[in-house]
């Protein structure tokens, strides 16, 4: 490596490192606000159900005094409630609860009713004062109680009316099971389980990739808009090294920064979703997609990495041409705030649908737009497709070679100097003295 | 001994508006050479072209016999620019400029501890170094930039107003630094500035610059004379026309 690109390399690495904005901003504030979050969710979830999960208290205005009132009140104890009988009006009695607290009303005839076989009524009061987790957690319990209470009457009556016949059977006379042809071989899977597993994963990388683009952009753009804010580049233009080496050490000093802020994200990412479902999905079986012969092979995972190093010098290529056509960081800035729509739309469209599903205008203007390949790698993952995404991988080359040219060739141009490319319109540089 | 810096005939337009319209000058070796002007006139847009940041519409120039636009990058290695309004990296030490300048010229250890040596010295600023140049004021890395344009030892600086805003303490400190170094060292120098007491005191030979041209050059006691004026800047003002 010629020594002058080094020491342009490596100044550009330190310099942006020692950039508060950027080491807070794209590395600091990520690896550590999003655990922070992801701690205090799990925190607040725990403490929720630990509140919500004590002895359920609840209260009954009975105005039916009759058998059923007595076996639901019987059924709610024995199910380890503490249950309190009232008399007067249930909402006047509703308002004073606790938070969360449940009464229940039995209508006068209840027990009439349902003997003549009329379906009966009940209605919960729920008092709610903060509408907090642990209120919904506690009307939630209730309301499951009084189901089993339910399932409980039904369950006798079956067997009232058909003696020693199974209720469960008799009630649910077919039992359905699912065998998921994977690879041609039938798999003892349920669809619906390994949709879930998937599109967990399908959602996952697509958001990240997203973020690396988009960091990366940032930082490249602003990379060279900073040397003209700073009034810098004038005097980097007339030293002893190449403008392409000028250019090249922005697009490595951007991959860097861009490598080390997704690494701090992902990373970051990671621990938050894992404390945030682990705190709110007590049991979401995943299944083991290896075992089912449907793991991404090496090949997949090179091709998906390849397809994301392309895109994200696509990204940069462009971000560094809009860069030096900016005439400050706020310009620039405000120029990738507009190229970040091409980045979220593939990602965004191809979270939810298949690119085959769409109409062929849209496909037409996803296929041009570079960052769709990784996203079509990720899917391509599963599927072992790749056609599309290596015929990508070619166009994504062929799309950061002529942005780069571009690029050098306003860098080697007085439009380094003299460009002024902004939103909304177009201003000419007032020439130099 | 041939000059060692010829310009010829240089134009420079922009969309259409010419900024420089045909000056030709010629800076002989260790000559200090001073362009006045109001503003405008074309002084900053002359040094860019010198200095290889930008390129002229027609004409040719010459440092050391190399044309500035196809020898762009040998002439990068002899001449050294101070932009105006120059600013050095926020999140380097004055220290860890002036060596990230030096590696550029040079490959050898030794070559570039020197040259940093030399720069921190031109600095004056001593312990400061050590701080973030976002730390400094504008005197403080005006000096820097200064030293880093002038420890390299070019066969040609070139300073765009050099103390343009800077107090009378740091003024005084680049103007002596700028004499000293031209006459120790021979370093040929090419500047521009407002402050016609810095040009009566610094320069060998002026050019006055009025709507891209060159309107009158001479050494300045030879310009107050054809102008019968008592100071330079009376001769600037009587050969202008603005009085």
């Amino acid at each position: 490596m010629p020594n002058g690109l080094k020491l342009l390399i490596i100044k550009e690495v330190k310099d942006l490192l020692r950039d508060p904005k950027i080491l807070i901003g794209m590395i600091l504030f990520p690896a550590l606000i999003l655990p922070i979050m992801g701690g205090a969710i799990s925190l607040s979830t725990q403490s929720s159900y630990q509140s919500a999960s004590g002895s359920l208290s609840i209260l009954i205005v009975d105005h039916d005094g009759g058998e059923m009132a007595a076996a639901l009140e019987d059924f709610l104890r024995r199910s380890g409630a503490n249950v309190t009988v009232m008399d007067g009006d249930p909402a006047e009695v509703a308002a004073g609860l606790g938070g969360g607290d449940v009464l229940v009303h039995i209508p006068a005839n209840l027990t009439e009713s349902m003997g003549a076989g009329i379906r009966g009524n009940l209605t919960f009061y729920i008092n709610f004062r903060d509408y907090s987790f642990p209120e919904f957690i506690k009307s939630g319990r209730v309301n499951d109680l009084i189901l089993s209470f339910e399932r409980m009457l039904v369950n006798q009556t079956v067997s009232g009316a058909m003696p020693g016949s199974d209720p469960s059977v008799v009630l649910n006379p077919l039992d359905t099971g699912y065998v998921s042809m994977i690879n041609g071989k039938p798999q003892q899977v349920d669809p619906s389980l390994l949709q879930n597993t998937i599109m967990m994963q399908s959602y996952m990388t697509p958001f990240v990739i997203m973020i690396v683009l988009i960091l990366a952009m940032q930082v490249a753009a602003t990379s060279i808009a900073v040397e003209k804010e700073a009034k810098t580049l004038e005097t980097l233009l007339t030293i002893p090294v190449s403008r392409l080496s000028i250019l090249f050490s922005k697009l490595v000093g951007s991959v860097t920064i861009a490598l080390l802020a997704t690494v701090a994200t992902v990373f970051a990412f990671t621990y938050y979703m894992g404390a945030v479902t682990s705190s709110i999905v007590s049991s979401a079986p995943g299944i083991d997609l290896a075992s089912l012969g449907i793991a991404p092979s090496f090949q997949g995972y090179l091709i998906l990495g390849l397809s994301i190093f392309a895109a994200l010098i696509s990204a940069l290529a462009l971000a560094l041409t809009l860069g030096t056509l900016s005439k400050d960081v706020r310009g620039a800035q405000s120029l990738i705030g507009v190229i970040i729509v091409p980045v979220f739309i593939p990602a965004i469209i191809l979270m939810m649908t298949e690119i085959s599903a769409l109409p062929p205008a849209i496909q037409t203007a996803l296929y041009l737009i570079p960052f769709t390949y990784p996203v079509l790698a990720t899917k391509a993952l599963f599927s072992g497709s790749f056609g599309v995404v290596l015929i990508g991988l070619v166009y994504m080359a062929a799309f950061t070679l002529l942005t780069l040219y571009v690029a050098a060739k306003v860098f080697s141009t007085d439009k380094i100097m003299t460009a002024r490319l902004v939103l909304k319109r177009r201003q000419r540089s007032p020439p130099p003295e | 001994m041939a000059p060692l810096t010829v310009v010829r005939d240089l134009v420079k337009e922009y969309s259409g508006r010419r900024a420089l319209d045909g000056i030709t000058f010629s800076i002989d070796e260790g000559e200090v050479f001073g362009l006045i002007g109001p503003n405008g006139a074309g002084k900053t847009t002359t040094l860019r072209i010198l200095s290889t940041i930008i390129r002229p519409t027609s004409g040719s120039a010459e440092i050391c016999g190399k044309e500035i636009v196809r020898d762009a990058e040998s002439v990068r290695r002899i001449i050294s620019y101070l932009p105006e309004e120059a600013g050095a990296y926020p999140n380097l030490s004055g220290s860890e400029y002036l060596r990230f300048m030096a590696s550029f010229y040079y490959s050898s250890k030794g070559e570039i501890a020197r040259t940093f040596e030399e720069g921190v010295r031109i600095s004056g600023l001593g312990d400061r170094l050590r701080d973030k140049t976002s730390a400094y004021s504008k005197g403080m890395r005006r000096r820097l930039l200064l030293a880093r344009a002038l420890m390299v030892r070019p066969k040609l600086a070139i300073l765009d107003e050099p103390t343009s805003g800077l107090d009378v303490t740091h003024a005084f400190h680049l103007r002596k630094t700028i004499r000293t170094y031209s006459k120790e060292y021979g370093t040929t120098v090419l500047l521009s500035s407002h402050n016609m007491l810095e040009v009566e005191y610094l320069c060998d030979r002026v050019a006055f610059l009025n709507r891209g041209r060159i309107v009158e050059i001479g050494t300045p006691a030879e310009l107050r004379s054809r102008a019968g004026a008592s100071n330079l800047e009376e001769a600037f003002v009587k050969v202008i026309g603005i009085a």
